[in-house]
């Protein structure tokens, strides 16, 4: 879902920016620690990769996710003057914390994960699907800001997504567009310091 | 300490408190009828929640701007009103409390307490609608059309508790709800009226298609509102088009003449003072032969930045009156202050250096200055404009960059027996036509040179007052001789036509420009204290002193003046029915003056007579100019 608010983002931006100008935007993005999130990203895929052949990985890969995911929110707040990043900020907190009260795994509502694959959701409920994901259960802790809006036609991908989900792309949108926006309101293309 | 008593000054006011009191009776209502439990929803209607708050926050950003006023009307009421039919009033309440909690974060540009307040006011409406549909049998659900009443009185419900709430804040906060009910009518309603209609539009598709129908409302909404947005901004860069003047950036002589009227209107009413200074570039044209039309303009331009960015700060209204002739309103300045003002300008000017200023005798820019102070002597706007004026011409006559007051040795040297001449030829044409209004318009000119030695008056109003009283009864020169010269009772018609010929002397005194200012007292001598005189029915204060005088003196004279067929009134009579007439017909402070005045010399002519023995017929002092 990450991937969701950037391809929509660009492809507006591009849209509204044109390609030159979108591009050469783009390349002028600075964002502070911006370093540490490939590295977040790199580390999460190798958990999901390995966690089946590394039993170490597999016991503590909740945990695991909860340290990315705390160290990522120290990054955006550390941006949180540019514009979007208050609502990523938002949105990746709410799912941090749904995760945290709940073990760190995120609960996925079955009934909103019934447009998905069916066998996706019999490994959900019988726990073998994810490291990330659990079936939400009466027991859950704040159901409500877990997986439970589901995607459908026409949206071109099907999914369950949380409200998190949602600000998070959203910020990642408005930001994009800020970026990308840049010269289509300026004049030059090289800034002048 | 501080603190502690400007929140209570604050709620000294009527106001403050109702805002207090209505948060507290909103938050309570909440409490009663809304859910304030975040697991009273199932995961699918939580979906639904988030995609109606989103809904909502969207709406809210992309709110109508609507043309002139650029009031703001937010489509966010068809979600709550939706979510009241399809899903219960509680529903809508809950979607109301996050979307208010979400609002309250990130927007952190409008006071908190606005929120409040806001939130406050939705709570009451829509609990207010969603009773009324409860009482009137609607049911939540899919929209019935057994029950449209049911929806339709809702709505009206809504729309009426929102006017209600906040028209009882402007009339406790500004006195007045006339300004709100006429923005509602003028601005809003229609848009309301689509926004409360559009609900009912949601609901079907909410029913039908879900979430989306919501993303297919939202993206009209959107798209509706980008629409409105762009025809207001249109409609500002248009109008701002039309109201100033591209080459100096000021505003424009037509805008200019629509504020004054305005400014005039707020100065009376607040009884303010309002100053007016008329300014001309100084030999302007010498400038634009010596370098071009190009570079005169950019002289223009120049000067109305200059003007422009002295007055800005202070809120004076800056408009270029036609080519190099420039226009300030000074609301709130007294003349005084407006000449400091206006002189310090000019000083800043001549400070300011431009190019090929050297060909100017004072080697700088610089501009006269004429200004005026709105009194009450100055019943309209192009009178006013007319003595600023003569201020200017004044100013410019005594050697340029100047400035002047009307009134303080503004009028140029006056030759007030050539004028006095030039009227009475005009006066002559009644010899033959109408020899007693001849006599009539001697005889009170006469009592005019007195009255003003009088009153006292300065010389230009003393100029007014006699020229005034000379040529007040010009327009009779249009009456017919029939009627002037009737013996008997007139008709109504011939009345009404006797009437016009206040309006008829104000034409053919504007012909001549030169006694231009001779208008008020021509036109308004006929018009009464109490406001039941002709032409207009101006009423006290608002018909200029002098006018009010030369009524008085008019209506002496008519009343004892010697007609054959008709009563005279005696001396004493006449005075007797002036006082009687006081404060109805005439200004009574003026009548007590004239009256006076009157007795005092009937009294000393009737002792000269008594001493000469002569006879006491004929006292009236009939001794044309």
């Amino acid at each position: 879902m990450v991937y969701d608010g950037i391809v929509i983002g660009l492809l507006v931006g591009f849209i509204r920016a044109g390609w030159r100008s979108g591009l050469a935007a783009l390349s002028q993005i600075r964002i502070r620690g911006g370093i540490v999130f490939p590295i977040l990203l790199a580390i999460q895929l190798i958990v999901v990769l390995l966690e089946n052949r590394i039993p170490f990985l597999a016991t503590s890969s909740g945990y695991m996710f909860m340290v990315v995911y705390a160290a990522g929110l120290c990054v955006l707040w550390l941006n949180r003057n540019e514009k979007g990043f208050w609502w990523i900020f938002a949105g990746v907190a709410l799912n941090f914390l749904v995760m945290l009260v709940n073990g760190g795994q995120m609960p996925v509502s079955i009934d909103a994960a019934s447009v998905l694959d069916h066998k996706y959701v019999e490994m959900l409920q019988s726990g073998t699907a994810d490291a990330k994901h659990v079936a939400m259960t009466d027991s859950t802790r704040l159901p409500f800001l877990g997986d439970i809006i589901p995607l459908t036609p026409p949206y071109p991908r099907q999914q369950v997504i949380s409200v998190g989900d949602v600000i998070m792309n959203f910020g990642i949108f408005i930001f994009l567009q800020k970026v990308m926006m840049v010269y289509k309101t300026s004049t030059s293309f090289v800034k002048t310091k | 300490m501080g603190f502690a008593q400007r929140l209570l000054s604050n709620f000294r006011q009527p106001g403050n408190i109702y805002l207090l009191l209505l948060c507290f009776a909103g938050v309570a209502l909440y409490a009663a009828t809304g859910n304030l439990s975040f697991h009273a929803y199932t995961m699918a209607q939580w979906a639904l929640i988030y995609a109606m708050v989103g809904a909502v926050l969207i709406l809210d950003h992309y709110s109508f701007y609507l043309p002139p006023e650029g009031n703001v009307q937010s489509m966010d009421s068809s979600v709550y009103l939706a979510a009241m039919f399809v899903f219960g009033g509680s529903f809508a309440l809950f979607i109301l409390l996050i979307s208010t909690a979400v609002v309250l974060v990130y927007n952190r540009s409008i006071k908190w307490w606005k929120h409040f307040v806001n939130f406050s006011i939705y709570t009451f409406m829509i609990n207010g609608a969603d009773f009324t549909f409860n009482l009137l049998g609607g049911k939540t659900g899919e929209l019935n059309s057994d029950h449209i009443y049911a929806y339709i009185l809702s709505l009206s419900v809504y729309f009426i508790v929102n006017v209600l709430l906040l028209g009882y804040y402007f009339l406790l906060h500004k006195g007045t709800i006339y300004e709100f009910i006429k923005n509602i009518l003028k601005d809003t309603l229609f848009a309301y009226l689509s926004t409360l209609l559009l609900s009912l539009v949601l609901v079907i598709l909410i029913v039908n298609n879900g979430s989306l129908g919501l993303f297919l409302f939202l993206a009209i909404g959107m798209l509706l509102s980008h629409a409105f947005r762009q025809l207001f901004n249109m409609y500002n860069a248009v109008s701002e088009k039309a109201n100033t003047d591209q080459r100096t950036g000021l505003y424009s002589h037509s805008y200019f003449e629509e504020k004054l009227d305005e400014y005039i209107a707020q100065a009376r009413e607040q009884a303010l003072p309002l100053s007016l200074v008329m300014i001309d570039l100084d030999d302007f044209k010498k400038y634009n032969d010596a370098f071009g039309h190009p570079q005169g303009d950019r002289l223009l331009g120049f000067f109305g930045q200059q003007i422009k960015s002295e007055c800005e700060p202070k809120e004076f209204f800056a408009a270029r009156f036609g080519g190099e002739e420039f226009s300030i309103i000074m609301p709130g300045l007294t003349q005084d202050k407006a000449k400091a003002f206006v002189d310090s300008l000019r000083k800043k000017i001549n400070d300011t250096p431009f190019e090929g200023v050297e060909i100017f005798p004072h080697g700088c820019v610089s501009f006269s200055a004429g200004i005026l102070e709105l009194n009450k002597e100055t019943h309209d706007k192009s009178q006013l404009i007319d003595w600023a004026d003569q201020a200017l011409y004044a100013a410019k006559a005594k050697g340029k960059n100047t400035v002047l007051i009307y009134g303080e040795d503004s009028r140029l040297p006056i030759s007030l027996e050539n004028d006095i001449h030039e009227l009475e030829q005009q006066l002559k044409i009644f010899l033959s036509k109408d020899v007693y209004t001849f006599k009539h318009s001697k005889r009170v000119y006469s009592y005019a040179v007195e009255m003003a030695e009088v009153l006292k008056l300065g010389e230009s109003d003393r100029r007014l007052l006699v020229l005034g009283a000379l040529i007040h009864d010009i327009g009779k020169l249009e009456i017919p001789r029939d009627i002037l010269n009737k013996k008997s009772k007139l008709t109504r018609e011939e009345w009404e036509i006797v009437k016009k010929h206040v309006l008829w002397g104000k034409e053919i005194v504007l012909v001549t420009g030169k006694f231009k200012d001779l208008v008020p007292l021509v036109e308004l001598h006929h018009e009464r204290y109490d406001g039941a005189g002709y032409p207009h029915g101006y009423k006290g204060e608002e018909i200029p002193r002098l006018a009010r005088m030369l009524c008085i003196i008019d209506s002496f004279d008519a009343m004892t003046t010697e007609r054959p067929y008709q009563e005279t009134k005696s001396f004493m009579d006449a005075l007797l029915e002036i006082r009687r007439c006081s404060g109805s017909q005439f200004d009574p402070e003026l009548a007590d003056q004239f009256i006076r005045y009157m007795e005092g010399k009937l009294a000393s002519s009737l002792s000269d007579v008594a001493v000469a023995g002569s006879e006491m017929a004929d006292v009236s002092p009939n001794n044309g100019g």
